[in-house]
């Protein structure tokens, strides 16, 4: 009975990997052409990066629903721990996707649309910026005592949590300009292109310095990455290493899409890195996922609810991209290409 | 001030809030459904105009209801972080379902039916539209299994502070489930046909396109026909399941507080003060039996008072239960009313577009009904939640033992956010909807092909620019 339990437990922490893994990329260039459309020259121009998002951003944003309400079955204890010791950077969070929400649907109507245009950049910059702040201060360990977090209202503010947070804008920020490179044709592609070799840069620092910095400050970690599991870890950097040439290369070549997967293959591996360096804790230093978990009753129906429609999911939101695939050009909205 | 009364004002501040959004987005999405089949079915133009009229004021309504309604899945973690995980088995379980099987269902189909005119087959993108149409129900669906669970709890048991399902069919169909989803859902249905009626029977009073609203308006009017006798019973189905397993609830939500002796009826207050320290009414107008009759169907049947239960089991605000309570009880019966009037009207001929501007009086008060439903829905959530204190999982856990350890300061400093949001949002909408209904509907409108030559539009780069046109 104990090792179905610790099988149901496992799947269930991959399969909330997956979710998050498919709403940090697919949010995340939604969220990176949401900062980069800051910087459009013109309202026209402006409104093909917006308009590149229009049939997907809801779906794209709803991941996160769908990761909070698994989260919550599968693994309550966590759900409650993290939500509440993380607050201030919750907080944030919501009324940045309130604003990003409300400024995308108004930015349609509006005659004078500056407001909503800084609204929707603004709200993407905050939802990146506290999205990384929340995973810096998660791999930094969350201050338990008795199962009660004892951190404080300011305890996720650290530089660890503040580079992580400059990597994560950075990284949304490639997403985004790698997923314009796509979607857009010059001039518009052409400033991408561009934005895309900066981003890639700063990503690239931030993220070697973060994997430096980890297993300097956090000897668990290092613990793991420096065990017998060693020749697990030591594929991810190599794999985000080759991705990051490949972006590079792809960009000077002149790829449209190849950028965007290289930059989804980053993703991917650093992703990769930080869940095989939490298993088997989920709440670092001292939740484990066991004791988080669900009863076993309570992951097999969910199991059967959630598990079985998420290939249902990916099939509906494709044919969704598929039906709006292609170039959207200059002088097209979001509702002149329907 | 503290974090657990601030956690409770800022949950009913958003709930409420939010609550105002899906209503209309449920109703209106069926409707949606109903004008796009009619104008496959009859290939009339009118009805893809009015398809896209109506959805204009979805969108508008969506966006808010997806920006406002966020926050409300994360607030169990942060600020009801010991409710969660003592229910998060079950009710964490439920939210999951929802995000997978209607929030996910609606987002992924709703890119499809807004941008999707010109790109997909008429049938496709009805569909997609039913798929919107099906998810926003299905949310209704789960929020209100989850909710009726925290009602009535059953399907399990709690041990060692957490609660054990044993059986999900239980916990799902407990003994609220069936009549609250039902009278939620229809409450959504006839919100939304009041505002569908309010707005058509606006514009027929200002003499703008008249016969393209009266389309819209009989639509509304037939379904308030059947929609609103169904939620009267839904609403006394309800109101005896409330007796039935939350005594505490009935009692303070009619103001009766003493247990009727066998043989005798329960007197039913129609207005009354009830005053928590002194244990009783003020004063009150009372019918006799009446109080029996609706709680159990029985002339003398036995109704609990308040008094029974102790004071820290009572739930607080009683006058704001009673008359909530009638506000929307009063706003049921004002709808029927209405109804018919209109089926009157109707049955006289007099709805055709030469006479019906003439019943300025019978518009006028389609129009002043147009916020009722929304008033109802308002007053049936506070008598539903309020009237569950003190308890958060009603007879097990007190609403106190649920909230998280958190600083005042923190839950101050998100309920001022959620406000000053709430607050732009609302104005936000005020002035677009004003926009849109000024715009009014455009009559010149072209659908696209009923019969597009190639049946699954996967061309999508061929196909818009040679049909963009409008």
């Amino acid at each position: 009975m104990l090792t179905v339990h610790s099988f149901l437990v496992t799947v269930w922490f991959l399969l909330l990997g997956v979710i998050l893994a498919l709403y940090v990329i697919l949010d995340g260039f939604t969220i990176g052409v949401g900062m980069l459309s800051l910087f459009s020259p013109t309202e026209e121009r402006r409104s093909v990066l917006i308009a590149t998002l229009g049939s997907v951003w809801d779906a794209n944003e709803t991941w996160l629903i769908l990761l909070g309400g698994a989260l919550f079955g599968a693994f309550p204890v966590v759900y409650g721990l993290i939500l509440h010791a993380l607050y201030i950077p919750l907080s944030l969070l919501l009324f940045a996707l309130i604003i990003r929400a409300a400024s995308f649907e108004f930015r349609e109507h509006a005659h004078n649309k500056k407001g909503w245009n800084l609204g929707f950049s603004g709200a993407s910059a905050l939802i990146a910026l506290s999205q990384g702040l929340i995973l810096g201060d998660l791999i930094h360990g969350l201050p338990l005592r008795h199962g009660h977090y004892i951190g404080g209202t300011w305890g996720w503010i650290h530089p660890f949590s503040l580079a992580v947070a400059v990597g994560v804008l950075a990284g949304y920020g490639l997403l985004g300009a790698t997923y314009l490179v796509l979607r857009t044709e010059d001039p518009i592609q052409g400033r991408a292109r561009i934005a895309s070799y900066w981003l890639a840069g700063v990503t690239f620092v931030v993220a070697l310095l973060v994997t430096v910095w980890t297993p300097l400050s956090y000897p668990r970690i290092a613990h793991e990455w420096f065990g017998p599991r060693f020749w697990l870890f030591v594929w991810l950097p190599l794999i985000a290493v080759g991705a990051f040439a490949l972006l590079i290369r792809s960009l000077r070549r002149g790829h449209e899409a190849l950028p965007f997967v290289a930059t989804v293959i980053i993703f991917l591996a650093s992703f990769g890195g930080l869940a095989t360096s939490l298993y088997p804790d989920i709440v670092p230093p001292s939740l484990t996922l066991k004791e988080a978990a669900s009863g076993s009753l309570t992951l097999v129906f969910m199991l059967t609810g959630i598990g079985i429609l998420l290939p249902i999911m990916l099939v509906y939101n494709g044919y969704q991209y598929l039906v709006f695939r292609g170039k959207v050009r200059i002088g097209e909205s979001a509702y002149s290409h329907e | 001030m503290n974090a657990l009364i601030l956690s409770r004002i800022q949950f009913a501040l958003t709930a409420m809030f939010h609550i105002l959004w899906p209503v209309l987005t449920i109703g209106l999405s069926i409707f949606l459904v109903i004008l796009e089949a009619l104008w496959i079915r009859t290939g009339r133009d009118d009805y893809y105009r009015h398809a896209r009229f109506w959805s204009k004021l979805f969108i508008l309504n969506f966006g808010i209801g997806v920006a406002s309604g966020v926050p409300l899945e994360f607030e169990f973690g942060a600020n009801w972080s010991h409710f969660s995980t003592v229910a998060g088995d079950f009710f964490g379980n439920i939210l999951g379902f929802e995000g997978a099987m209607a929030f996910m269902l609606e987002a992924g189909f709703l890119g499809l039916m807004l941008f999707g005119w010109r790109r997909l087959n008429p049938k496709i993108h009805l569909f997609a539209t039913t798929m919107v149409a099906l998810g926003a129900s299905l949310s209704a669906f789960w929020i209100m299994v989850a909710n009726s669970w925290m009602q009535t709890p059953a399907g399990g048991y709690f041990a060692r502070g957490h609660f054990v399902i044993t059986n999900y069919l239980a916990a799902i169909f407990n003994p609220d489930t069936l009549w609250s989803v039902t009278h939620m859902w229809v409450a959504c249905l006839e919100t939304s046909l009041l505002v569908i009626a309010g707005l058509s029977a606006w514009f027929i009073r200002r003499g703008r396109a008249k016969e393209f609203f009266l389309v819209s308006l009989r639509l509304a009017l037939i379904t308030a026909l059947v929609v609103a006798p169904t939620q009267i019973w839904l609403g006394d189905g309800s109101g005896r399941t409330v007796f039935r397993y939350q005594p505490a609830k009935g009692a303070a939500i009619e103001g009766h507080w003493t247990t009727n002796a066998p043989g005798h009826g329960a007197a039913w207050a129609l207005v009354a003060w009830p005053d928590q320290s002194a244990q009783r009414n003020l004063w009150a107008i009372k019918i006799p039996h009446a109080l029996s009759l609706l709680a159990t169907h029985r002339w003398n049947g036995r109704v609990v008072g308040l008094r029974r239960f102790p004071r820290a089991d009572q739930p607080p605000l009683l006058p704001l239960l009673f008359y909530a309570f009638r506000i929307m009880v009063a706003i049921g019966f004002i709808v029927l009313g209405l109804a018919l009037w209109s089926a009157w009207l109707w049955w006289r001929h007099e709805l055709v577009p030469e006479r019906v501007g003439h019943h300025r009086r019978w518009l006028t008060a389609w129009i002043l009904a147009l916020p009722l439903g929304y008033v109802a829905v308002e007053c049936g959530w506070i008598v539903r939640e309020v009237g569950r204190q003190p308890w958060i999982i009603y007879g097990i856990m007190r609403t106190a033992q649920g909230v998280s350890k958190i600083p005042t300061g923190d839950v101050l400093f998100s309920s001022l956010g959620y406000i000053i949001l709430y607050s732009l949002l609302v104005t936000a909408f005020v002035v677009f909807f004003r926009r849109i209904m000024r715009q009014g509907p455009d009559l010149t409108l072209t659908p696209p092909p009923l019969h597009p030559p190639v049946p699954f539009a996967l061309d999508a780069q061929a196909k818009p620019h040679a049909l963009e046109d409008d």
